[in-house]
């Protein structure tokens, strides 16, 4: 219920438009990603997944699409767009300056 | 950042908003669905995964909040439920709402109808292209308020010598005529104006510069008004004549309507300029020197300092240089250069609008009273509904709503009160209008119709809407929304508890409110009396002398002067005819009669012998002029009983002799001859007293000196048979026929009726207004009372349950009232007496207050008993509620 501490703020866009880099997946198939990815050291808080799954849906970042799921019922499908790529791409190149310099000085200082 | 992508989902929410609704429930439940199957697939019981599920996912309502949040429209979301929750608020209370909608709109509509016809004269521009870029060229005022105008030639010059107009036309306006027998409003202009206005006609052609060559063409353009005025709108009205000064002018076009030729009100036609000696019979053969107005386009780009510098240089060059033009004040030449020109921007409105806005900002703020007690009504329902409200408000704020979310819920409930009030004002206004204007229409005197009064229903532009919408803003916001915040100042734990917020109860403010609307009611409704009580004085005011069937008649053409008398005689309706010298709406000569050594100011006047018998003026004394008398200067007057009083003390009158000197230093140099010399007369007859006309700054004379029926410079008087209205247009029709341009022509009944029209429209006025006021007031008083029993019902059972006899009560509850009944009151007999008294000081009052008594002491009384016995009533319903009570019932509800 309450959010989590440990995801930085604003990285969650950045998992779910790297989570949809290969495939389009549905709300809870992203959130099963990142959480078995990470090895479930990043379990997100699966509410607070849809909210941001909208907005980026608003900034043309991603798209959606109905189709019928593994249960037989229909399910909101997202896939990355082309302004979600480029997005992706500045977000991650940002993140790994940030890790980096984060590294460096968790190393050196 | 918003993308198309980012609009059309918008777009697609706020549309099919059931649609997306759908779609996130199914997303959302899909997920724990999903996500109980993982579970159940590890091994979890049913009822558990699901649980397990539930708990993982957090509040699925809480989740679609802020999946809408993100959507961006929870502001269009938020309103429209505000909106629906509004109109579910007005719907538990809708009596509340329908007041506080009747009573602004009652307001707004009052003021409404002003506003409209102010716009009318202030902002209306006229519909001409780039009419920005149009202004009129004149000599700033002297200060005796002259203005030395331009003229033709001056004219001509300066469009050849200046280059600061793309061009420049002149007009000589406001000339008021007879054509075909109707008076019509003419404008004269030179042949390009037309083109300078950029307007082409409907029908026909317009004005040319060779319309307006000296000998050009006698035609004329008319305006829409006047083709619907005059010619009801007929098709076939081109190439028709009308007699201008006997002459027949061409009807060549007629213009498109909204076009007012740069005027506030359009004229019926325009002319060419150099047809003025036909227009105006003055001017003949020296027409170079009559003023014209000059009014032109500037040239894009050009700055109105720099064209008016441009335009003045010139005119100070060509004064130095030439002798001619017109001689001008003395003095003019040491004055600045740069104040001999002024360039007045002509959009077609009131060139001095402060002058306007000076005339209507006393009417404004009556119209506002009425807006002012309806605002205090709505405050004060409102301040009692606050604290019935309080309960809700401190539910909600409980709830989780935050304290901006509420203000904003309160504030979309005032903002729909003001759009209803808005257009119910409306609607009350253009009902106001257009009544006003059907009985103005319908009581005003016959004559007084013929002429050039615009009276149609104002037209209501965006302006009006704006105007509307703003105010009823504006005085909602004031009026509604602080005892809406007020509200919101609660805590809800004391709210809930039943425990009301000390300062919610603010009896102050209510007495305050209370005070100023009886105030103004006090001020409108002793207004209101002082009109009635005039206006019924005027009406059976008796000025001396027969008005019923007699008319005066001017004679402006000298030629046609023993034909016009002729007309008169030979008409079968006129019984008698006599002619007066001045006429009879203007002042009598001033002189001196000297009996002895003492000399004494006296009026007199030169009449025909029949002037008695006409006007029904008895000689009391003596005997009435001969024929012969008449004809010759013989050294005989008629005094009136005043002045032989006044003379002769002791005497009779008749029979005496005295010296008539003019008075020189009277106005007698106004008229261009030389003075009456002085001579010794004998008086022959007395005359019975003579009142005059009120409304008219004029007395009549004392001392009646003959003259012949056919003497220059002399009005005639009418006695006539039958019905004086038809009299009156059978004597236009013949006297148009003798002469096209006659004078003006107007029953007696006319003049004295127009003094009780204006009386009774002030008095229409001022008591709809004013029992508008007291309506609103009383009602206010009334629930005002009936909450604060409702509220004290506890303390009045106690108060009765110790032996408070139902009497005590009673005045308990009026004593509530009674001081600031009392301070409204007084306010307003001491604001309106004040007002009185600063208007008879004035110069200009003490004529308005000879006609209307604004000191008049029973309208004072009557309207104040009106406003203590509307209040006793709306005080006494509850106070007798109140004394009913039954004690022990009270006491057992608690």
């Amino acid at each position: 219920m309450t959010p989590r501490p440990d995801l930085l703020p604003g990285t969650l866009d950045m998992l779910i438009l790297r989570t949809l880099q290969r495939d389009a997946l549905h709300g809870w198939a992203i959130s099963e990603r990142i959480q078995e990815i990470s090895q479930d050291v990043l379990e997100i808080n699966q509410g607070s997944l849809y909210p941001a799954l909208h907005r980026l849906e608003h900034r043309g970042w991603i798209e959606a699409e109905w189709a019928v799921s593994e249960l037989g019922r229909r399910a909101k499908y997202y896939r990355l767009t082309a302004a979600g790529r480029r997005q992706l791409a500045v977000e991650t190149r940002e993140w790994e300056r940030m890790s980096n310099a984060i590294g460096r000085v968790m190393k050196h200082a | 950042m918003i993308t198309f992508r980012d609009l059309t989902l918008r777009l697609r929410a706020l549309l099919s908003p059931r649609q997306v609704e759908h779609d996130l429930h199914d997303e959302l439940s899909f997920h724990i669905e999903r996500e109980t199957r993982k579970l159940i697939e590890q091994g979890m019981p049913p009822h558990q995964a699901r649980a397990t599920a539930q708990a993982r996912f957090g509040s699925p309502t809480v989740v679609a909040d802020e999946c809408r949040d993100e959507r961006g429209i929870a502001f269009v979301d938020n309103t429209v439920r505000d909106v629906r929750f509004a109109l579910r608020s007005f719907r538990r209370a809708p009596l509340t709402a329908f007041t506080i909608v009747t009573t602004v709109a009652v307001g707004l509509g009052v003021v409404a109808v002003l506003f409209t016809i102010l716009n009318r004269f202030l902002f209306r521009a006229d519909s001409v292209p780039d009419i920005s870029e149009m202004y009129g060229v004149e000599r700033p005022r002297l200060a005796n308020g002259d203005q030395s105008p331009f003229t033709r030639p001056a004219f001509d010059a300066l469009r050849r010598e200046t280059s600061v107009f793309t061009d420049v036309y002149a007009n000589v306006g406001d000339i008021d005529l007879r054509v075909d027998g109707r008076m019509m409003a003419a404008t004269l202009v030179t042949g390009n104006f037309f083109s300078v206005v950029r307007i082409n006609p409907v029908m026909g052609r317009a004005l040319a510069p060779a319309d307006d060559e000296s000998g050009g063409s006698q035609v004329i353009v008319l305006s829409d008004k006047g083709w619907s005025r005059h010619f009801t709108r007929d098709p076939n009205v081109l190439g028709r004549t009308v007699l201008v000064g006997g002459t027949p002018f061409e009807i060549v076009g007629v213009m498109p309507a909204g076009f007012r030729g740069l005027e506030v009100s359009a004229p019926d036609f325009w002319a060419p300029l150099a047809q003025l000696a036909q227009f105006l019979p003055v001017h003949r053969g020296r027409e170079d020197s009559a003023g014209v107005g000059i009014i032109g386009r500037l040239k894009p780009g050009l700055s109105m300092e720099g064209a008016r510098a441009q335009i003045a240089a010139w005119d100070s060059n060509r004064e130095s240089a030439t002798t001619g033009g017109l001689p001008r004040a003395s003095g003019s030449e040491s004055r600045d250069r740069a104040e001999t020109i002024v360039l007045v921007p002509k959009r077609g409105t009131l060139p001095q609008p402060m002058e306007a806005v000076a005339i209507f900002t006393p009417l404004f703020f009556a119209f506002g009273l009425i807006l002012l007690i309806g605002c205090a009504n709505v405050a004060n329902l409102l301040l009692a509904r606050g604290v019935a409200r309080q309960r809700e408000i401190g539910i909600r704020l409980s709830l989780g709503a935050s304290r901006r979310r509420i203000i904003r819920q309160l504030m979309t409930e005032s903002g729909l009160l003001a759009l209803a009030a808005a257009g119910g004002g409306y609607l009350i206004s253009r009902l106001a209008l257009g009544s006003i204007v059907y009985f103005a229409t319908r009581t005003m005197p016959v004559d007084f119709g013929d002429s050039n009064l615009d009276i149609a229903v104002p037209a209501a532009d965006w302006r009006v809407a704006l105007f509307l919408v703003i105010a009823a803003m504006a005085a909602t916001a004031f009026f509604a929304l602080m005892p809406a915040l007020q509200a919101t100042r609660v805590e809800p734990v004391r709210t809930l508890r039943g425990e009301l917020v000390k300062n919610a109860r603010p009896g102050r403010a209510r007495n305050v409110l209370i005070g100023i609307q009886v105030f103004a009611s006090a001020l409108l409704l002793i207004a209101s009396a002082i009109f009635l009580r005039s206006a019924m004085a005027s009406s059976q005011f008796d000025p001396g002398f027969r008005t019923v069937d007699t008319m005066i008649i001017q004679v402006v053409n000298e030629p046609k002067r023993a034909a016009m008398v002729q007309a008169i005689a030979s008409e079968p309706t006129v019984t008698t005819y006599a002619a007066v010298r001045p006429g009879m709406l203007a002042w009598p000569d001033a002189g001196f009669a000297a009996v002895g050594a003492s000399r004494t100011a006296v009026l007199y006047k030169f009449v025909s012998p029949e002037y008695f018998e006409v006007f029904d003026i008895p000689i009391v004394r003596g005997r009435s002029f001969t024929t012969a008398e008449r004809d010759g200067e013989h050294p005989v007057v008629i005094v009136s009983e005043s002045t032989a009083r006044k003379l002769w003390p002791n005497g009779n009158g008749v029979g005496e002799t005295f010296r008539l000197e003019p008075n020189p230093g009277s106005d007698a140099d106004a008229k261009d001859e030389p003075p009456m010399p002085a001579r010794l007369v004998t008086v022959i007859g007395v005359s019975r007293e003579v009142a005059g006309f009120r409304i008219l700054d004029t007395k009549e004379a004392g001392i009646f000196l003959p003259i012949s029926v056919n003497a220059p410079k002399t009005a005639v008087v009418a006695r006539v048979k039958g019905d004086p209205a038809l009299a009156h247009r059978t004597l236009v029709d013949r006297l148009t026929r003798v002469d096209p341009n006659m004078g003006m022509i107007a029953t007696m009944r006319t003049v004295v009726r127009l003094e009780t029209f204006f009386l009774q429209i002030a008095f229409w006025v001022s008591l709809v207004l004013g029992s508008l006021a007291l309506l609103l007031t009383v009602s206010g008083l009334f629930s005002v009372l009936s909450y604060l029993v409702a509220q004290r019902t506890r303390e009045i059972g106690v108060r009765m349950a110790l032996g408070a006899s139902s009497q005590k009560v009673t005045r308990l509850i009026l004593a509530q009232t009674t001081r600031p009944v009392a301070f409204g009151l007084l306010a307003g007999v001491g604001l309106a007496a004040s007002l009185a008294t600063i208007l008879i000081a004035l110069p200009a009052g003490a004529m308005i207050a000879e006609v209307v008594r604004v000191t008049d002491p029973i309208a004072y009384v009557a309207s104040l008993l009106v406003i203590v016995a509307a209040c006793l009533l709306a005080a006494w319903i509850p106070a007798t509620r109140a004394a009913r009570l039954d004690p022990m019932q009270t006491l057992r509800q608690e």
